[in-house]
């Protein structure tokens, strides 16, 4: 469970919120508005890269607002996926697993696990400047959800992709649902989220509403 | 051959100009490895004298570049990614060994390290004379050549994306873990290049470290020595091997630069 209780952001001449809102476990949230709105901003609250100037973030009843980015249970698929290119795919997706102090063996078999639950196993020694955006999606969420988060936010997953390649990708956010991940994906294009959102918001100069 | 159909009139002035920016270059070093008498360098490549000095030129340019880098690339990367009053006046005053002559530079740390000074008195207390010692060396090449170090890895950091490093730790990375996994070899190309340049100028440096040092002998400093004792035809043989050996360690160093990053 995801809850903001009164969350203000301010940077520059910019203000986000006040934003109070509750997310059950295992939903798929959609957050769509324009450019601008503050999706990214929001998500980079709950992620921990931004500290609001009031308010709580409350993830499994943990109050998590002054905890740092790394020890929250929380996974993030940036918009240009930000795989580290200096990685092979496995090098990436273990990544999070070899932070958290797993030995060689289980991060093996942890990271081929996401791996073919992703359909990238035959992929995992490729470098990262070989891959088409689907597979770097796909790589991305195999990493972001190496660690078990227990929320999944997306900002803006689909936006990179050509049209192709767009069906596929939102397919495999399908999977994420169906297995009961908590998901907050953030759009600027409603149409990407209606089949996949259990439940709609609209941002908009940095107020969030209800929409279904 | 699409290179060559694109090579229009304004490259080809370029190309003209260029050429006289790259014989200015060559054309001194060219004539200096062509004048050299042949008796006087095999007398001077045999010369435990020069062999001794360009060891020690080597050793002590290492040992500077390497400690330097401890300080030197955290400063380069808190610059390249943060903003704090009076960050201009930081970034020139980094700037500084590069703009002041170096006799002035050797001056200022012959001030640091004299028996008067607190680091030298400290010293002495040991029995240690700082000046003329390959610590005093050390510190003029540092002085010297440590702003081409830290311009370079600032520059090879501020390149590296500030979402990966968001990446990292939301991935639950630690500052510093994310600092030596992504940032550093995401910047290593540049840093790299940094660590060669400082390694370089330091090797090359004589104003300040004929003010700090002029015993042990580093290879400018001798090569300054034979021609002033001896003339052009002494000095020129050991510039000539210096030169040898120092294209030929950085030429081996670039290449493994390349092939590494």
């Amino acid at each position: 469970m995801v809850k903001l209780t009164d969350i203000l952001f301010r940077a520059d001449d910019f203000t986000l919120g006040p934003i109070t809102v509750e997310l059950e476990t295992g939903g798929y949230y959609a957050v769509f508005g324009p450019s601008g709105s503050g999706k990214s901003m929001l998500l980079e609250i709950i992620a921990g890269l931004r500290i609001p100037e009031s308010g709580k973030v409350i993830i499994d009843n943990t109050d998590y607002t002054r905890i740092s980015a790394r020890k929250r249970p929380v996974g993030m698929l940036f918009q240009d996926y930000a795989l580290f290119p200096h990685m092979t795919v496995f090098e990436n997706i273990a990544f999070p697993l070899r932070v958290s102090g797993l030995n060689d063996q289980a991060i093996k078999i942890t990271a081929g696990a996401l791996a073919e639950q992703f359909f990238i196993s035959g992929l995992l020694s490729r470098s990262i400047s070989g891959l088409s955006g689907g597979e770097r999606q796909r790589v991305a969420l195999a990493r972001a959800l190496a660690h078990e988060p227990s929320v999944l936010l997306l900002d803006e997953p689909l936006s990179a992709l050509d049209e192709e390649l767009r069906e596929e990708a939102s397919k495999t956010l399908g999977i994420l649902k169906k297995d009961g991940q908590t998901v907050i994906h953030v759009t600027h294009n409603r149409n990407e989220v209606t089949d996949l959102a259990t439940r709609c918001y609209k941002m908009s100069a940095g107020k969030l509403a209800l929409i279904d | 051959m699409r290179a060559r159909d694109n090579f229009n009139f304004t490259h080809t002035i370029f190309l003209l100009l260029g050429g006289v920016a790259l014989l200015f270059i060559f054309a001194p070093l060219a004539g200096m490895f062509l004048s050299v008498n042949a008796p006087n360098l095999f007398d001077a490549a045999t010369d435990k004298v020069v062999g001794n000095s360009i060891i020690l030129t080597l050793i002590i340019s290492f040992a500077a570049t390497s400690i330097s880098a401890l300080f030197a690339i955290p400063l380069a990367y808190i610059l390249a990614r943060k903003k704090f009053p009076f960050k201009g006046v930081i970034e020139a005053i980094v700037d500084l060994p590069i703009v002041i002559p170096h006799s002035a530079a050797g001056i200022a740390i012959l001030g640091l390290i004299s028996r008067d000074s607190a680091l030298g008195s400290l010293a002495s207390s040991f029995g240690l004379n700082l000046v003329g010692s390959p610590f005093a060396i050390a510190l003029a090449m540092a002085f010297v050549s440590i702003p081409f170090l830290i311009n370079s890895a600032r520059d090879g950091f501020a390149a590296v994306p500030p979402r990966l490093e968001q990446a990292a730790e939301t991935l639950g990375a630690s500052k510093i873990r994310t600092f030596i996994k992504i940032s550093l070899p995401l910047a290593g190309r540049s840093v790299v290049s940094g660590l060669l340049l400082m390694f370089a100028r330091g090797m090359s440096e004589f104003g300040a470290i004929v003010i700090v040092a002029y015993h042990p002998m580093t290879t400018p400093v001798l090569i300054f020595d034979r021609f002033n004792s001896f003339g052009l035809a002494y000095a020129r043989p050991v510039a000539v091997i210096f030169v040898t050996v120092t294209l030929i360690l950085f030429i081996a160093l670039r290449i493994y630069q390349k092939k590494r990053w």
